[in-house]
């Protein structure tokens, strides 16, 4: 299903079309618990032909890259905004694995995308559930796409 | 008279992103609305003479599809033209939208040139 290339393929699109980043992929984390050391996530649901958790994890001076830059103004702190243009970025990121999916006949329903910000937290999921890491990097630093799913 | 667009989309920053993408493409509105989701675009286009509308499909409260049906029943409005701006432009909901009246779409990432290109031809 090639769940990496789609992520990294749909990920460039969107950096290059709406965010004007240089953006580049590295090779995806092995399986297991991952501290990230991040500090602002943005998560959307799929259901469908798999059932799937897609985020965006980015430690704070990437986050405020990213919104800033998609919005076009500096940005200081995270707030509303940086969690709101990430939640964007996740639900375009949706978009487009829906789009990639279909091509394979892989039906997939989007839900509505959240954002969470702190020092410290953790997402968890069914420790049954298959993951994806798959880390990029920009100028400010590094940020994780990750898509945590179960085949039906 | 100038003419006024409706953005309608419950993130504040696609809202900000599509009116800049507006400007880029070249696009001059005299006035900018904006509404959060089906509902509030409703009550704005019941107050405000609008020449166009670029809506979001997934929205909560009230989605970009159900707007489309409210405002098809409503006589005072209905022939004021949508343009889908959204994650969501699988053939079905297209459709789906193309039959409550909206004259297009344009997927999410989009860039102000296939903006230009869907909404040009209306205004």
């Amino acid at each position: 299903m090639e769940f990496a290339k789609k992520i990294v393929e749909t990920t460039e699109e969107i950096f290059n079309t709406m965010i004007f980043l240089d953006v580049s992929a590295n090779t995806p984390l092995e399986q297991g618990k991952q501290d990230l050391g991040c500090h602002v996530s943005a998560m959307i649901g799929l259901t469908g032909g798999f059932s799937a958790m897609l985020g965006i994890h980015c430690p704070e001076a990437v986050g405020l890259a990213i919104s800033g830059a998609m919005l076009g103004i500096e940005i200081e702190e995270i707030d509303a905004d940086v969690k709101d243009a990430l939640g964007e970025i996740a639900n375009m990121l949706a978009g487009g694995l829906k789009e990639r999916f279909s091509t394979e006949d892989i039906g997939l329903e989007l839900a509505i995308p959240t954002a969470v910000s702190g020092k410290s937290y953790t997402i968890a999921s069914s420790a049954k559930s298959n993951r994806v890491i798959i880390p990029f990097n920009i100028e400010q630093g590094q940020f994780f796409i990750e898509m945590k799913y179960n085949l039906n | 008279m100038g003419k006024t667009v409706l953005i309608v989309d419950d993130s504040n920053t696609m809202r900000k992103i599509v009116s800049r993408s507006l400007r880029q493409a070249g696009i001059d509105f005299d006035q900018i609305l904006e509404a959060g989701d089906g509902q509030e675009a409703l009550d704005v286009l019941a107050a405000n003479k609008v020449d166009v509308v670029l809506s979001d499909i997934n929205m909560p409260n009230m989605t970009g599809l159900e707007f489309l049906k409210a405002k098809s029943e409503d006589d005072a409005i209905k022939e004021i033209p949508v343009i889908m701006i959204s994650t969501e432009t699988g053939a079905d909901i297209i459709d789906e939208a193309k039959s409550y009246g909206a004259k297009g779409a344009i997927k999410k990432p989009f860039t102000p040139d296939l903006i230009n290109e869907t909404l040009g031809p209306l205004l």
